[in-house]
């Protein structure tokens, strides 16, 4: 009798063993899921194309799209860019009822976003660079940039996401056009 | 001495079986923290920020999520009607009433994973802020259903769960200090088909 109630002991002692441990494995497995997941943003669309190339995420391209864009009445394009090679230019031209653009870090993190209220004459041009590049740039300003927005950003590696509303049918091939023409391009400075 | 092996396999096996069903569990349910409720509607307005909670950031890097940003809208998703029922998509739904300051919105069946509800046809399930006819008063009532409605129709097909995905574009709502006095459509079933 007395050695199986020592032994229920000794099992309820492992149980509650594991449970603590089952605590602290969800914590860490929490916490590692973002730094090894190869579901994320950046790995799908590394999988579909390179840096700086523009792709499109809506399924209007043909094929099924990279990153699922939610909203079935946007178009959307995206492109990866690392600012250690230097800073990344966007544009595209042309007008649409409305873009927006945001700046996503290496995890997916949103970390700035803009609408075409926010641009001169609504035309998307725009600069994401570091501090430090920042910095050389404030210092000389180069002609062409001089309408650009400029978007600090504390990264190397990211995303940006080119947003735009399609209103009708009547709108599709405007709005295509429009990300089709847009440039992720490595601005030399 | 295999007893004590034994035991501590079970410590083991409880410990990691344990720690990444409960992390898979959590990151599977809908719900999560973080989220602001409105009536039937619920908007998560830190997912995809860095300021959002761990769980949240778990489930963006695993489903890719790419979250809309601030400047750009805030996404606000159904389950429910005002009753308290799951949204069907073999019902017929009212949706009425006012909506927030915003430049427009879209509104749009989903499925499970919201994604828009495949229709077969060449009307999206889907509609905009600047296409609908409004009431004397701005409101507005929206009619959803498989089959032609005189006002605004949100064409749905199919059966099973559906949810209403609507989303505000640029949009003072979006930033936190303006949620609290926001109020949003009302959800009601107007019948079924059998």
């Amino acid at each position: 009798m007395r050695s199986l109630r020592a032994a229920l002991r000794r099992l309820l002692h492992a149980v509650l063993l594991g449970l603590v441990g089952a605590g602290i494995v969800h914590i860490v497995v929490l916490l590692l899921v973002p730094e090894f997941s190869e579901r994320d943003a950046w790995s799908r669309l590394s999988m579909a194309s390179d840096l700086y190339r523009m792709n499109r995420l809506d399924a209007e391209a043909g094929g099924a799209p990279v990153v699922k864009s939610v909203d079935p009445l946007f178009y959307a394009t995206a492109c990866r860019f690392d600012l250690e090679e230097g800073m990344v230019r966007i544009k595209a031209p042309g007008n649409v009822p409305f873009w927006s653009v945001s700046v996503y870090d290496r995890s997916g993190h949103n970390i700035y976003s803009f609408n075409d209220h926010t641009a001169t004459g609504g035309k998307l041009d725009a600069v994401v660079l570091t501090p430090a590049q920042m910095i050389d740039v404030r210092k000389d300003l180069p002609e062409d940039l001089q309408g650009a927005i400029f978007v600090e950003a504390p990264i190397d590696e990211g995303i940006f996401v080119i947003r735009s509303f399609v209103p009708d049918e009547s709108w599709k091939p405007v709005v295509s056009r429009f990300l089709d023409q847009s440039s992720c391009e490595l601005q030399d400075f | 001495m295999l007893k004590n092996a034994f035991l501590m396999l079970l410590s083991l096996a409880i410990a990691v079986g344990g720690g990444g069903a409960s992390v898979w569990y959590a990151l599977k349910i809908q719900d999560g923290v973080g989220a602001i409720r409105i009536g039937q509607w619920t908007a998560f307005p830190d997912i995809g920020t860095p300021a959002a909670d761990p769980y949240s950031k778990a489930r963006v890097a695993r489903e890719g999520v790419l979250a809309l940003g601030r400047a750009e809208g805030l996404s606000f998703v159904a389950e429910n009607d005002a009753a308290g029922d799951q949204l069907k998509r073999e019902c017929v739904y009212r949706i009425e009433g006012g909506f927030p300051t915003a430049r427009f919105w879209t509104l749009y069946a989903a499925d499970q994973s919201l994604g828009v509800v495949e229709t077969g046809k060449s009307r999206l399930a889907a509609l905009q802020s600047y296409e609908v006819l409004r009431q004397a008063d701005n409101s507005v009532v929206i009619s959803v259903g498989h089959h032609p409605m005189p006002g605004n129709w949100l064409l749905t097909d199919g059966s099973g769960r559906m949810y209403f995905v609507l989303t505000f574009y640029d949009t003072p709502i979006a930033s936190s200090t303006g949620l609290s006095d926001v109020s949003l459509p009302r959800i009601v079933k107007a019948g079924c088909d059998a």
